[in-house]
């Protein structure tokens, strides 16, 4: 569904150039769940942003369904957003002037969809997410695992194909990030969402099916999780960080 | 760096950063500069005795508007401190006393305020030559620009700014004494847990408001004193009942109607505003109240000033006109024989007013218009005469055509009368319409007829009694202020010795009516609109620089937006609708209730007064347009300026 060519990404002036991302290229297929790992600074959030279309790559190629984003105008590419992508931030980012129900209904009224379903789809995504108590809710009066998964409703809502997710869990406490990954999990399996993650957590990465690793720009590794346990999996990645370097076992 | 030097640089931010209550300072200090300014103009104080009281009424009116400015200073102060309170905070961290902070925030205001003073006082004088040159127009006199600098007048505007200032600053200094470092870092934190609440008591309160806004409205439309006050009374709880209670009104509104918040921006922008009321509701009804005030006065102050001077054209066509009820002494010769000694006179007529034994043209009158019978038949005069009196006012000749006779009356009942055509019986002959004529030429009362009068053919007169008497001149001077006092006093002499009798006589000078009524508009008119420019530009520079502090918050929300897919256009159009409801809602009530209440105040004078440029839709739509203009200024600045800083690139 989503393919990278050899996308590069340049910083600064001419005389000095910051390399964010380096001849990246990756697939990810229908209904994958994907995490990208890498140290603050590596380029793992710059490649979020090019392929949510937030930047534009200096080289190379992003293919979406077989689509070249590189093609698409500005209003192409916000329409793009809307219909194909949706986000979960670090920071929630919800409307603290809407209530849940209505952040979660806005993604929907921006795609201009019919205003009489709303209420229907916004039910919907919300049982399976178990936020339907507090629907009626302001993000000031829900705990932070409740505003990241109204965060996910809202990414799903409107039928988006590809779900950009960055450092999720970074807000939250490791109860709710266990549950907040959970949902993922189902929503990856249950609803066929195809999910990209980034992340420096190394327990939030052992939830995906698959751990890509990046480093100054560039991919350094890759991990399959296969058949075996999330806890396996989760000291493999323990074990490729190690090999990383230094810099990034101080936030494990 | 010395405390002082950060004050100097946290002022010259302080100015860049709400250069909306920088201007509104500067504008407010030059306007009390200006107005101040006639208090010491002696030549305003020789031009009528009447405007003795302007300084009063001044000194009164700048004493509302101290209030008012020291209202606007200090919540303005207040909303700074809120917003750089972690800024303060750290000043206090990083080891300084709160004492030397407030003092920091104190030197900091007073070199803001007194910036705006100096050039709020030279820009003011050149307002005050405005005012000069408006004043002396009014009064006939000739205007040369002259600018002078009123030592007196700028010790005033000081000391009232000292008033000002003293008393904002003594509260901010106090909070800042009293605020711990945790409260000074946290406090932006403080405000959010307030966003929204629901109740169903604020769905009531919604409902009584709306209920006591149109009674409070249909009450001032009454016109008398009791009404009046209980009416704005109502209207003040409405106005807070109303935006304090509105941010759950709104919900609940949606609550019925789901499928309505989803529809385009609609979601957006009504949850802005109802957060924003929310936390700002009783600013919002505070500021309606002021936009009412504004409103009332600057509709009143059209009022007045229509009044005036149209009732002044009307009675200053002649520089001298004596009316003298007919009877068996000759009081006429009384004045004649001081104005023949005293007062040299170009050109004068002694003519006779009769009446008719019917009242055929009156009831045709009031069949149309609200008219006062005040005779008790319709009013007559010889064409000679009437010609002579036009020929003396220089208005165009008119021929007399046998078998007919001419209307002259006000304006107003021009149509009217054109419409009129039947015949008029005159004693034994028969007269048809024949012209109808507008001109100022003193109609009322025991004038030239009360509103209108019939000319006809000298000899259909000539055996009649005559009702009263005219004297009618135009003099080589104006009318001078003793001259007129002197023709009083014998007016006076004649009522006393004619009380048996009832005589009845009038007088008018057509310098003194025009003198009465320019300081009547300078005395009424005047403080007047003053209150209203300073009550619209504190209140709307307050809504500007509420909006203005939001530009973080929809900074975030854009970009959020942006990155969900919202285009340029759409977030164009989401903020457009935003900042219009936000302007629009607290004008609306105003515009309401204030509405009614001018064209209602138009309609209350005499007929006659308020027509043309001045009819009561005239007028409302004048004190509309002339609020709206300067509103609009503070819009423009604040929607401009937001735009930049908002909308992603």
């Amino acid at each position: 569904m989503l393919e990278i060519r050899n996308i590069e990404k340049y910083y600064g002036s001419k005389n000095n150039v910051t390399k964010a991302l380096d001849r990246v290229s990756f697939c990810v297929a229908d209904g994958e769940f994907i995490a990208i790992m890498g140290a603050s600074g590596s380029g793992k959030t710059t490649l979020l942003n090019c392929i949510s279309t937030i930047d534009t790559v200096s080289a190379g190629d992003i293919l979406l369904n077989g689509e070249n984003i590189a093609d698409l105008s500005a209003g192409e590419l916000a329409g793009f957003r809307r219909e194909r992508l949706g986000f979960v931030f670090q920071d929630f980012n919800l409307l603290d002037t809407l209530t849940i129900e209505e952040n979660i209904g806005l993604a929907l009224s921006l795609n201009h969809a019919d205003p009489h379903m709303v209420r229907q789809r916004i039910e919907e995504i919300s049982v399976k997410l178990g936020i339907v108590d507090i629907l009626e809710k302001f993000p000031y009066q829900v705990s932070g695992g409740q505003k990241q998964r109204a965060a996910c409703a809202r990414a799903m809502v409107a039928g988006q194909s590809l779900l950009l997710a960055d450092e999720p869990t970074g807000a939250l406490d490791s109860r709710a990030s266990k549950n907040l990954l959970e949902i993922m999990t189902q929503m990856n399996r249950e609803m066929g969402a195809t999910i990209l993650m980034v992340t420096h957590d190394a327990y939030s990465a052992s939830y995906a099916r698959r751990v890509l690793f990046l480093k100054d720009g560039r991919i350094f590794n890759e991990l399959l999780r296969g058949e075996r346990s999330r806890s396996v999996f989760y000291h493999e990645i323990l074990d490729i960080l190690a090999l990383l370097g230094g810099d990034i076992s101080d936030v494990i | 760096m010395t405390l002082s030097k950060l004050s100097l640089r946290n002022a010259k931010r302080q100015a860049r950063d709400y250069l909306v209550y920088f201007v509104t300072l500067v504008m407010a200090v030059s306007f009390m500069y200006a107005f101040n300014n006639l208090i010491f103009l002696e030549e305003v104080q020789t031009l009528a005795e009447s405007i003795a009281m302007l300084p009063l009424l001044i000194v009164l009116a700048s004493i509302v508007v101290v209030c008012i400015i020291g209202w606007f200073v200090s919540y303005t102060t207040r909303f700074m401190l809120q917003r750089r309170s972690r800024e303060f905070g750290t000043y206090i961290l990083i080891g300084l006393e709160n004492q030397q902070v407030a003092k920091l925030f104190f030197l900091e205001n007073l070199i803001v305020g007194g910036f705006a003073l100096v050039i709020g006082i030279l820009l003011g004088s050149f307002l005050f030559q405005m005012m000069r040159a408006i004043i002396l127009t009014l009064f006939d006199m000739p205007y040369k620009f002259a600018y002078t600098v009123s030592l007196r007048a700028v010790l005033l505007a000081v000391l009232y700014f000292l008033f000002i200032y003293l008393y904002a600053q003594r509260k901010s200094r106090r909070r800042i004494r009293s605020m711990k470092i945790y409260d000074l870092i946290y406090f932006e934190k403080q405000n959010e847990g307030i966003v929204i609440q629901t109740s169903k008591k604020r769905r009531k309160i919604f409902t009584a408001s709306i209920v006591l806004g149109v009674i409070g409205t249909l009450l001032l439309l009454m016109g008398s004193a009791v009404p009046g006050i209980l009416g704005a009374a109502c209207i003040i709880v409405f106005l807070y009942g109303f935006f304090l209670s509105f941010a759950s009104g709104v919900p609940a509104f949606f609550e019925k109607r789901p499928a309505g918040k989803y529809q385009g921006q609609t979601l957006l922008i009504f949850r802005t505003l109802t957060a924003k009321l929310a936390t700002v509701g009783t600013l919002m009804a505070t500021i309606s109240l002021l936009f009412t005030a504004v409103l009332v006065s600057e509709g009143t102050g059209q009022c007045i000033h229509a009044i005036l001077s149209n009732r002044a054209k009307q009675e200053s066509c002649f520089d001298l006109f004596i009316s003298v009820e007919a009877g068996e002494n000759d009081y006429m010769s009384d004045y004649s024989d001081y104005i023949e000694k005293n007062v040299p006179v170009k050109e004068y007529r002694l003519y006779d007013i009769y009446l008719n034994d019917n009242t055929q043209i009156m009831d045709h009158i009031e069949k149309y218009t609200e008219y006062y019978r005040y005779y008790d038949g319709d009013t007559m005069m010889k064409f000679s005469d009437y010609a002579a009196l036009r020929k003396m006012l220089g208005y165009p000749e008119v021929t007399p055509v046998s078998g007919t006779y001419l209307v002259h009356c006000q304006y107003y009942l021009k149509d009217i009368m054109e419409n009129y055509k039947k015949p008029l019986p005159i004693g034994d002959s028969e007269l048809m319409p024949g012209g109808v004529y507008t001109e100022y030429m003193n109609q009322n009362w025991s004038g030239n007829g009360h509103q209108y009068i019939l000319v006809v053919p000298d000899e259909v007169l000539a055996d009649r009694a005559v009702n009263h008497r005219i004297y009618a001149a135009m003099t080589v001077e104006p009318v001078s202020e003793a001259q007129y006092q002197a023709i009083s006093s014998i007016m006076q002499r004649i009522y006393e010795e004619s009380a048996e009798m009832e005589y009845y006589s009038s007088f008018y000078a057509g310098s003194v009516v025009k003198a009465e009524a320019a300081s009547g508009i300078v005395m009424m008119v005047f403080p007047l609109y003053y209150l209203a420019l300073i009550l619209t530009m504190t209140a709307a520079a307050i809504l500007t620089i509420q909006q203005l502090a939001e530009t973080d918050h929809y900074k975030r929300q854009f970009v959020l937006l942006g990155k969900l897919g919202m285009d340029r256009r759409e977030m164009a159009k989401a903020l457009r609708g935003q900042f219009i409801i936000y302007y629009v809602m607290p004008a609306v009530p105003p515009v309401l209730i204030s509405v009614p209440f001018i064209y209602n105040l138009g309609k209350g004078a005499e007929p006659g007064i308020m027509i043309g440029t001045s009819s009561p839709f005239m007028i409302t739509l004048a004190a509309l347009a002339l609020f709206f203009f300067f509103y609009a200024v503070y819009i423009v600045l604040a929607y401009t300026g937001l735009k930049r800083n908002v909308l992603p690139e």
